[in-house]
C-alpha cells in the first residue's frame, strides 16, 4: 500500500530501451501522430457541444465547425425559459457539492486520523465497518434511506437538502484515503507536540493537518466532482423541481416534450453542467489524477 | 522504584483513556451514519422485503418470499436481468483492454507523458447526465456520428452490417445497449488507464532489463512480462469493473426512460429497482430487488475471486 499522495513516476519506461534499427524513428513519429490523433479525439464531443451552443437550431444539425450564424440564442434560451431555471440549478450544484465536500474534508480528517493514529478499543472493527461501507451497493439501500429520510421528514421542502446532504456526508473512500495519508506521515512530529503538552485535538489541527494538505485536496477535489456529477441520490431525494441539482436537471430537459431535440440550448446546458468540473480539472488535474489512482491502491 | 513509577503508570492509565475518548469522538459522526445508512439499512431492506409495505403506516401483511419469486418470475425483471449481464461481458473486457492498452503507452518514456494521461482521463471527468445527454446528441439519426461516416464513405461497410445512413442508435432495440457500452467504454477507459498505471510502476525495471538482454521486443514483452506480472491489477480492476457494470443505471435511465425504451432493450436490474420504487411505488418489491441485486454483485465478486484473485492487500 502506497501513500495517497505518490506521485505516479514519469520516469518508468516498461519496455526495453530502443536499440539502434532504423525503422525505430519512424515507429516512433506514428506512435507520436496516433497518440495525439487519439487525444483530440477525446476532445471532439466536449468540442462539439460547445460549437452547437452557439448555433442556430437549422445550423445545429448540419456538420460544420464554424457557427453560421453565430448566435447566443441558444444560451439565453438554456438560462431564462427553462423549468427548472438553470440558475437555480447551478445554485442547487453549488450548495450541495460545496457542503458536502467540507462535511467530508471536516469528517474524513478527524476520523482518518483517529483510525491511523489514536489507540481505542474496537478500532479495526470498527475500521471493518468503513471499508463495509465501500461494498454496500447503493440501490441495496435505496429503500431503507428513503424511507428512514422520509419518516423524518427530509423528503420535503428544505428538509430534502439535508437529506441528500446526509446520505452523502461522508464516504468511506475519504476516511480511507487520508487515513493511508496520515499513516505515511512519520511520528515524530506529533510526538514532539504531545511531549510540549497538547491535547490531541490541537496536534491534530496545528501539526497534522498543515501536513496532509496534498491529501486533503485530493479528497476534496474528488468529491466535489463526484457530488456536483452526483446522479443516484439527487434523484431519489430531491423531489421538488426547484430542488434538483443539474444531472437531475439535464434528465428533466430531455424527457420534457420537444426540448430534447433543440440541440443549441440544449448543448448549451451539458456545457454549463461541465464547465466547473473542466475548470477544476485544468487546474489540479494532478490532485483528480493522484486521487483516483490512489483510491485505487486500496484493492 | 515503585513510588516514583506509580504516577507515572496511573498518568498513562488516564493518558490512555483520554486518547480513546479522543478516538471515539472524532469517528462518532461518520460511524452513526454507517451504522444507521449503511450497515442498518442492510436489515432494514430484509424487512421491508417480506411485507407488503405503506409508505405512511409502514409494515400491512406479511408476504414471506413472495416479492422474490414475484420478481424472479417476471419476463421484464428476467429482460433487465439479462441486459446487466449481456451489458457486463461485454463492456468489461473492452473497457480493461482499452485502459490497460493506453496505460502501457502512457507509461513509455514518450514525451508530453502527462498531457497525454490527462487527455485520455479527461472524458471521466463530466457528470454520467452531461455526457449521455451529449452522446445521445451525437449518435442521433442526423447526428454528427451519421454525417460522419456518410463524409468518409464508411456507409457502403455500415449498409453491408445492416444499418441505413440514418441508423437511431439510441433509439432502435438492436443497437441501444451497445450505444451505451461504447459511450461507457470512451468515458471509463481512462479510469481504468489510471488503475493500470499504478499496478504497473510496481513492476519492477529490472525484469525488461534481463528480458531485453534476452532480446525480446515489445510484443513480447507485453504478453510474456507485462501481462501476467499485472495480474493484481487485472483482478481489482476487473472487480471494480463488475460491480459498476452490474449497477448499470445512469446511462440507462436518460437513454431510455424508466421502461428502459425502446421495448426494454435499456432495462437493466437498477432500473427495474427504481421504476418499482418510484413509479409503481411498491417499495418492499423494490426491497426485495436490492437484495437479489445485492446477492448477483455478491456471488460475481466471489467467483472471480476464486477464479483470478487473492485476498485484497487490506
Amino acid at each position: 500500500m502506497t501513500s495517497p499522495a505518490r506521485p505516479i513516476r514519469a520516469d518508468t519506461a516498461i519496455a526495453a530501451a530502443p536499440v539502434g534499427d532504423r525503422s525505430w524513428k519512424w515507429r516512433r513519429r506514428l506512435a507520436y501522430v496516433l497518440l495525439i490523433g487519439y487525444a483530440i479525439l477525446m476532445f471532439v464531443p466536449f468540442a462539439w457541444s460547445i460549437i452547437t451552443s452557439f448555433k442556430t437550431l437549422p445550423d445545429s444539425v448540419r456538420m460544420t465547425v464554424v457557427p453560421d450564424p453565430f448566435t447566443l440564442q441558444g444560451w439565453d434560451y438554456a438560462i431564462t425559459k427553462l423549468t427548472p431555471p438553470m440558475p437555480v440549478l447551478f445554485l442547487n450544484s453549488a450548495v450541495i457539492a460545496g457542503i458536502v465536500t467540507v462535511t467530508n474534508l471536516v469528517l474524513g480528517s478527524l476520523a482518518g486520523y483517529a483510525f491511523a493514529r489514536l489507540r481505542f478499543p474496537g478500532r479495526e472493527l470498527l475500521f471493518l465497518v468503513v471499508l463495509a461501507t465501500l461494498m454496500i451497493p447503493d440501490q441495496l439501500r435505496l429503500v431503507p434511506v428513503y424511507l428512514i429520510l422520509n419518516g423524518i421528514g427530509l423528503t420535503r421542502g428544505l428538509g430534502q437538502y439535508i437529506g441528500v446532504i446526509v446520505v452523502i456526508a461522508i464516504s468511506g473512500t475519504s476516511i480511507f484515503l487520508l487515513r493511508q495519508y496520515f499513516l505515511s506521515i512519520p511520528r515524530d512530529l506529533e510526538e514532539a507536540a504531545r511531549i510540549d503538552g497538547a491535547g490531541f485535538l490541537t496536534t491534530f489541527l496545528r501539526v497534522m493537518l498543515p501536513l496532509a494538505t496534498p491529501a486533503l485536496s485530493a479528497v476534496a477535489i474528488l468529491t466535489f466532482q463526484g457530488t456536483w456529477n452526483g446522479f443516484f441520490w439527487p434523484l431519489i431525494l430531491l423531489q421538488d423541481q426547484s430542488h434538483y441539482t443539474l444531472p437531475i436537471g439535464l434528465l428533466s430537459f430531455r424527457t420534457a416534450g420537444g426540448f430534447a431535440t433543440i440541440y443549441p440550448p440544449l448543448m448549451a446546458t451539458v456545457v454549463m453542467a461541465t464547465l466547473p468540473i473542466l475548470i477544476l480539472y485544468l487546474f489540479f488535474q494532478r490532485y483528480f489524477v493522484e486521487g483516483i489512482a490512489a483510491s485505487g491502491v486500496k484493492g | 522504584m515503585t513510588a516514583a513509577s506509580r504516577p507515572r503508570t496511573r498518568g498513562a492509565l488516564s493518558k490512555g483513556r483520554a486518547e480513546a475518548l479522543a478516538g471515539y469522538l472524532f469517528i462518532a459522526v461518520p460511524m452513526v451514519l454507517f451504522l444507521v445508512l449503511n450497515v442498518g439499512s442492510i436489515f432494514y431492506a430484509l424487512y421491508i422485503s417480506v411485507w407488503k409495505w405503506n409508505l405512511r403506516t409502514g409494515p400491512v401483511t406479511f408476504m414471506g418470499l413472495d416479492n422474490y419469486t414475484k420478481a424472479l418470475n417476471d419476463p421484464v425483471f428476467q429482460t433487465a436481468i439479462k441486459n446487466s449481464l449481456y451489458y457486463a461481458v461485454v463492456w468489461v473486457p473492452l473497457t480493461m483492454a482499452l485502459g490497460l492498452f493506453l496505460a502501457v503507452i502512457v507509461n513509455q518514456k514518450i514525451r508530453g507523458q502527462t498531457f497525454f494521461r490527462a487527455a485520455y482521463y479527461f472524458p471521466a471527468i463530466a457528470s454520467s447526465a452531461a455526457i449521455t445527454t451529449l452522446w445521445i446528441f451525437i449518435v442521433a439519426p442526423d447526428g454528427i456520428f451519421n454525417q460522419s461516416r456518410a463524409a468518409f464513405g464508411l456507409n457502403p461497410l455500415f449498409s453491408l452490417l445492416g444499418f441505413s445512413p440514418a441508423q437511431n442508435w439510441i433509439g432502435d432495440q438492436g443497437t441501444a445497449l451497445n450505444s451505451i457500452i461504447l459511450l461507457n467504454a470512451w468515458t471509463t477507459s481512462g479510469t481504468f488507464m489510471l488503475f493500470y498505471l499504478a499496478s504497473l510502476q510496481s513492476i519492477s525495471h529490472e525484469v525488461y532489463e534481463a528480458a531485453a538482454v534476452d532480446g525480446a521486443n515489445a510484443w513480447q514483452n507485453f504478453w510474456r512480462i507485462t501481462f501476467p506480472l499485472l495480474k493484481p491489477g487485472h483482478y481489482f480492476v476487473a472487480t471494480v469493473a463488475v460491480i459498476g457494470a452490474l449497477q448499470l443505471f445512469d446511462q440507462a435511465l436518460i437513454g431510455g426512460g424508466v421502461n428502459g425504451d425502446p421495448n426494454n432493450a435499456l432495462m437493466t436490474m437498477v432500473l427495474y429497482l427504481y421504476n418499482a420504487a418510484f413509479h409503481q411505488f411498491n417499495f418492499s418489491f423494490a426491497a426485495a430487488i436490492g437484495i437479489i441485486l445485492f446477492a448477483v454483485i455478491f456471488t460475481a465478486t466471489l467467483v472471480q475471486r476464486r477464479l483470478f484473485g487473492q485476498a485484497p492487500a487490506w
